[in-house]
């Protein structure tokens, strides 16, 4: 006679309840107070959100919230934009799960499928939001000419043609990352203008694959094959700067930006810029030469010390000081500046804790080889270290975003600071204050609840490989 | 084998050429990193003093012992004629009074919601986990300014005029006014001389230490329970007690009392909407990171530990009074004081809602034509003080807890 | 111990089968004022195995780390393959790219495949083109004996493999000589001796190669010549056989005694 483990006894309600509420005596009185109050709050939030709330007040200005003082009649390149980064998006998302999909079936592992529908599903709160956006967005009372629902879909429609990139052959890879990049780039200058002045970000990033992709292994001499490089190097920059300076085409500056759209730009810009400039503080903060080290030191704990609003108002009232009389700065590059040597203390902290984790013995399996250190930090060090620590780097950008609502203090236009405006109108100079407060707070968590998730994710996953 | 002993050649080192000698890479290399920020730092400040002469401000500190010239909103003790180092004194003692009580707030509600997350109880912890997620992911302006428009401006409480008072049971006397601008509560006002009593106090502190070791040690002989913490309190007490008779009787309650054109609260201690909205918006919202890493350190010490205390038959107080929460707070310590350091600056949002602290006085000073440069000096000099104090305090009780633990 | 004690046994040391390879005469190291390395002289000639042995704290790792640099010695002189170790940048590649170092923790790169491992240095430092590394690679992968493990990474294999395969990429710089620190000291038992066969198999194929070890095994199947090192100084050096059966110094005996 076999013998069979008994089934678990199936669970009633009254058995769950029993157990997780009123477990004993102290647990069940505590129920029972924060039952009634839950229950109680929960009314009056949603008697709030459905009933008595002004909502008009967002419903109206919900354009302002959006993209704030932005010219009306260029609202074509904010489409583009949004387009054009779901697009860039899509590329990335398939590139980067082909290439996992690459490195699994090499070496044997299994991996799950990604998909824009799973992204999307774990993005809840964005879909919520960006729904929320749609359903004020069809009442009668918003006068604007572009329909939201097209933007959204269109959007969707570009990152589902992007992700296709992930039926690229392999060796075609990395072109999906460059595309990435030119995307990125060009949807950030349908707006800012494909002016004489924008070469510089499309030039870096194809130069550096010029630089890189540039066959020298026929030539045996360093000096020959630094020259090729910086030929190539030349003659791409050369290119596009010949290329933009034929378009000129002047966009609309960053100054007159605002609303959530401002909020979102900020944030990015001075992240990718505060990159560079904190990965080379942390090195120099780790370099043998006391003078580097201590001025490294003293700049990351004093920036790290000192609150962002007062930086914020030191940029504001002496930043003019410090640059040559006559030089003017608008008051969102004076801001932009300060957030990325802001960010840039906190970034030089990260990428130190992801250079320190690294155990010495990489370094000297370099040397042991005979190679040099640059090929060492490039190959070796740099990417273990900075993948180690993405999820960190994915925070400090959270952070950053929310503290992007400080600039609402300098009287700049973004995404909190864009009630001035609103409750400045002559309907809503006394009502829905806190409908529209209310609204920001959501705006803000649907995003920073998002992309926490995504990095919790991450940082999940990035533990597992190791 | 041979056994002839020979000598040794020693040769000097051949001196490579010095662009290929290691050494001479290395430090020039880093000679030039040096040279440029020198450089570009030269070339700032060179700017900065240059527009500065041109525009006619000058780079002396002695702007602080002018007039301020300005009044400072519910500090109506403060006169306009005061120096200007007065009134960052007054910055100062605000911002630290806000990061001390907001510090309070956050510690004594992380703690509940940290432990709520881990409850068993299945409502707390998701109302636990709804506290978290909500806070966390909103700005701490967003919060601020939301507990003082909404709390306060806008919110339940009346308008001054019709403030509602508490009366201290069987008196007269308020125990707490309660408005949307500013609340009353009693206060100390000093009648004589001090100084008798701190040095009493001071007495008393040393005693209480005193006690505290020699209970400790006399615990470690015998096995006798210390209550060492009752011990002390009690000598404290004692020492207050006999300090506040010794010098006289120096301090006296001071009942709030709304003055008779009901337009001021006299008496008693203010405390302003500005500054409560603050500190219960900062408390709330590091509390939400505080519940995180607790709840994080109780889980990375949680497991092995508590098989550990019930094999021995410690029960669950005794489990988490002795072996979790002791190396929890060990590994909770560091992030914990982070978090106490981010609200000290987040104080600085209070500009947003007026409250008078030494960003938002720095502000207006500035606006008031005081040299920017200087003035901002001394901001981010407070800021880091604040910070140092912080960090040292982190630093010994660090050491303390691991001496404790060895 | 003095010097002249010391003499004795130098002489051994400093005589190489053959041409040298390596010539270590009067080398010095200090870590601050604690002596790691005292009068170091010893030639090791082409294709000779030379096992160091000694106590912990001894200097062994402290000495090999010296001929690659990895460690920078401060008195005497290092000459590798007839290229003097000095400050000169130069010098230090070339020697680099003559010797190969096999660590006690493996140190492969986690995030490159098992092959990308291989290929990185004489793509990046020799500018081999991919296709030719590769194919040295794989050579070297089925001479350690895991050619099927080309793209796993490293941290889906076990510590035998994992030493294979950095053994395998130093050997895919063409190195001279080969230098051993505790391969297997990291290692499970089960899989120590599956390294070993790697290296013993490289000997017997006439590789010159310096292993620091405690596998007594190993120095009797096939060194030329052990080195037993004690506070920094040479003790004792001789063929396997001396060693074992008839060791000299009271030190000697009393290290043998402790692990035999």
């Amino acid at each position: 006679m076999t013998v069979v483990a008994p089934a678990p006894p199936r669970e009633t309600s009254l058995d769950w309840v029993k157990r997780n509420l009123f477990r004993n005596w102290w647990s069940g009185l505590i129920t029972v107070i924060l039952l009634p109050l839950s229950l109680y709050l929960g009314y009056r939030a949603l008697r709030f959100f459905f009933v008595t709330g002004q909502w008009d007040a967002v419903r109206v200005n919900l354009t302002l919230f959006m993209q704030g003082t932005f010219p009306r009649d260029e609202q074509w390149r904010l489409i583009s934009q949004i387009v054009i980064f779901a697009l860039a998006f899509g590329i990335g998302l398939g590139t980067n799960s082909a290439a996992s999909h690459d490195r699994a079936d090499d070496a044997g592992l299994e991996i799950e499928n990604g998909s824009i529908a799973g992204t999307l599903a774990r993005m809840w709160s964005l879909v919520a939001f960006i729904a929320l956006l749609l359903f004020f967005a069809t009442t009668d009372d918003v006068g604007d000419f572009i329909n939201p629902f097209l933007v959204v879909g269109g959007a969707i429609v570009a990152a589902a043609i992007g992700y296709q990139a992930r039926r690229l052959p392999r060796r075609f890879r990395n072109v999906g990352w460059v595309l990435t990049m030119t995307f990125l780039v060009i949807g950030f200058q349908v707006v800012s203008g494909f002016d004489a002045g924008g070469w510089v970000p499309l030039s870096i990033v194809y130069g550096s694959v010029a630089f890189g992709a540039v066959p020298v292994e026929r030539f045996d001499s360093t000096w020959v094959r630094l020259l090729l490089r910086l030929v190539a190097l030349a003659v791409v920059v050369f290119a596009i700067r010949a290329i933009y300076a034929a378009v000129d085409s002047p966009g609309i500056g960053w100054d007159v930006w605002s609303g959530l759209h401002l909020t979102l730009m900020v944030s990015a810009i001075a992240i990718v810029l505060a990159f560079p400039l904190g990965l080379l503080l942390a090195l120099a903060r780790r370099s043998t030469l006391p003078a580097l080290r201590v001025m490294a030191t003293v700049y990351i704990e004093v920036i790290r010390g000192v609150p962002l609003i007062t930086l914020l108002f030191m940029g504001q009232f002496i930043l003019g000081f410090l640059l040559p009389a006559g030089t003017v700065l608008s008051a969102v590059s004076r801001a932009i500046a300060v957030m990325t040597l802001f960010s840039a203390a906190y970034m030089a902290e990260i990428v130190r804790g992801g250079l320190q984790a690294l155990p010495r013995g990489q370094t000297e399996a370099g040397q042991a080889m005979g190679m040099a250190p640059p090929t060492i930090m490039r190959r070796i060090i740099l990417p273990q270290a900075l993948t180690a620590v993405i999820p960190a780097m994915v925070g400090q950008f959270i952070a950053l975003f929310k503290d992007s609502s400080l600039l609402s203090i300098i009287a700049i236009l973004e995404f909190l600071g864009v009630r001035k405006i609103i409750h400045a109108q002559a309907d809503f100079r006394s009502i829905g204050f806190a409908e529209t407060l209310v609204f920001v707070a959501i705006g803000y968590w649907a995003f920073a609840f998002a992309m926490s998730r995504e990095s919790q994710r991450l940082e999940r996953r990035l533990r597992v490989t190791r | 084998m041979t056994t002839e002993t020979q000598e040794p050649q020693r040769r000097e080192l051949a001196r490579p050429p010095f662009y290929r000698d290691v050494r001479v890479i290395r430090i020039v290399g880093q000679a030039l990193a040096v040279l440029v920020v020198i450089g570009i730092v030269y070339w700032l400040v060179n700017n900065l003093l240059s527009n500065m002469d041109r525009l006619g401000i000058s780079t002396s500190f002695d702007f602080l012992f002018g007039p301020t010239n300005t009044a400072i909103p519910y500090h109506g003790s403060f006169d306009p004629r005061s120096p200007v180092w007065q009134m960052v004194l007054i910055g100062v003692k605000n911002t630290f009074l806000a990061a001390f009580f907001g510090i309070i707030l956050a510690t004594i509600m992380g703690v509940v919601v940290g432990v709520s997350r881990l409850s068993e109880n299945w409502l707390v912890a998701r109302l636990a986990t709804f506290y978290v997620e909500l806070f966390r992911n909103i700005p701490p302006l967003v919060i601020i300014i939301f507990f003082g428009a909404a709390v306060f401006t806008a919110g339940p409480f009346p308008i001054f005029s019709e403030s509602w008072e508490f009366n201290f049971p069987a008196t007269d006397n308020n125990l707490l006014i309660v408005n949307n601008d500013r609340w009353g509560i009693p206060g100390f006002t000093q009648t004589s001389n001090l100084l008798l009593f701190y040095v009493v106090i001071a007495i008393g502190v040393i005693g209480a230490i005193w006690v505290w070791r020699r209970r400790t040690k006399n615990f470690e002989r015998t096995g006798q329970p210390h209550h060492r913490v009752v011990w002390s309190l009690g000598v404290l007490l004692l020492a207050l007690i006999v300090a506040y008779f010794a010098a006289g009787q120096p301090l006296e309650i001071s009942w709030p009392v709304i003055s008779g054109n009901r337009r001021r609260i006299d008496g008693g201690f203010i405390i302003n909407w500005g500054w409560m909205s603050v500190t219960i918006a900062l408390g709330l919202y590091t509390a939400s990171h505080l519940g995180e890493i607790i709840r994080g350190s109780i889980l990375a010490v949680h497991r092995g530990q508590s098989e550990a205390g019930n094999a021995l038959a410690l029960s669950a107080f005794q489990r988490y009074r002795f072996v979790i929460l002791p190396q929890a707070t060990r590994i909770a310590l560091p992030p914990t004081i982070n978090q106490y350091l981010n609200l000290v600056k987040n104080t600085s949002l209070g500009t947003a809602v007026g409250f008078a602290e030494i960003t938002a006085l720095t502000k207006t000073s500035v606006g008031n034509g005081r040299p920017a440069f200087q003035s901002f000096i001394i901001v981010m000099g407070v800021y880091l003080v604040f910070s140092l104090t912080i960090s040292l305090v982190l630093n010994v009780v660090n050491r303390r807890l691991e001496l404790e633990t060895r | 111990m003095t010097s002249e004690q010391n003499q004795s046994v130098y002489s051994d040391a400093t005589q190489a089968k053959g041409e040298a390879v390596i010539e270590l005469t009067d080398v010095d190291k200090f870590f601050g004022d604690f002596q790691a390395l005292a009068d170091i002289n010893m030639n090791i000639g082409a294709q000779e195995v030379i096992v160091v042995i000694g106590p912990s704290g001894s200097g062994k790792s402290t000495l090999i780390r010296c001929i690659n640099r990895l460690e920078k010695h401060d008195r005497g002189t290092i000459v590798v393959d007839g290229i003097e170790l000095s400050d000169d940048i130069k010098n230090i590649q070339e020697i680099r790219r003559e010797t190969g170092m096999v660590f006690q923790s493996f140190n492969l790169f986690p995030h490159l495949t098992v092959i990308d491992n291989i290929t990185l240095a004489p793509r990046q430092v020799r500018h081999e083109s991919k296709d030719s590394a590769e194919e040295t690679a794989m050579q070297l992968l089925e001479r350690v004996g895991i050619p099927e493990q080309a793209r796993k990474f490293p941290g889906q294999l076990s510590g035998g493999q994992q030493q294979r395969v950095a053994i395998a990429r130093s050997l895919a710089m063409k190195p001279k000589v080969m230098l051993f620190d505790e391969p297997t000291s990291a290692l499970d038992p089960e899989m120590i001796k599956e390294v070993l066969d790697v290296m013993i198999e490289l000997a017997e194929g006439g590789m010159t190669m310096i292993v620091v070890t405690h596998e007594m095994g190993f120095a009797r199947a096939v060194a030329d010549r052990v080195v037993f090192m004690a506070d920094g100084y040479i003790v004792e050096v001789g063929t396997p056989e001396h060693f074992f059966t008839n060791p000299q110094e009271e030190r000697t005996k009393l290290f043998l005694s402790q692990i035999l």
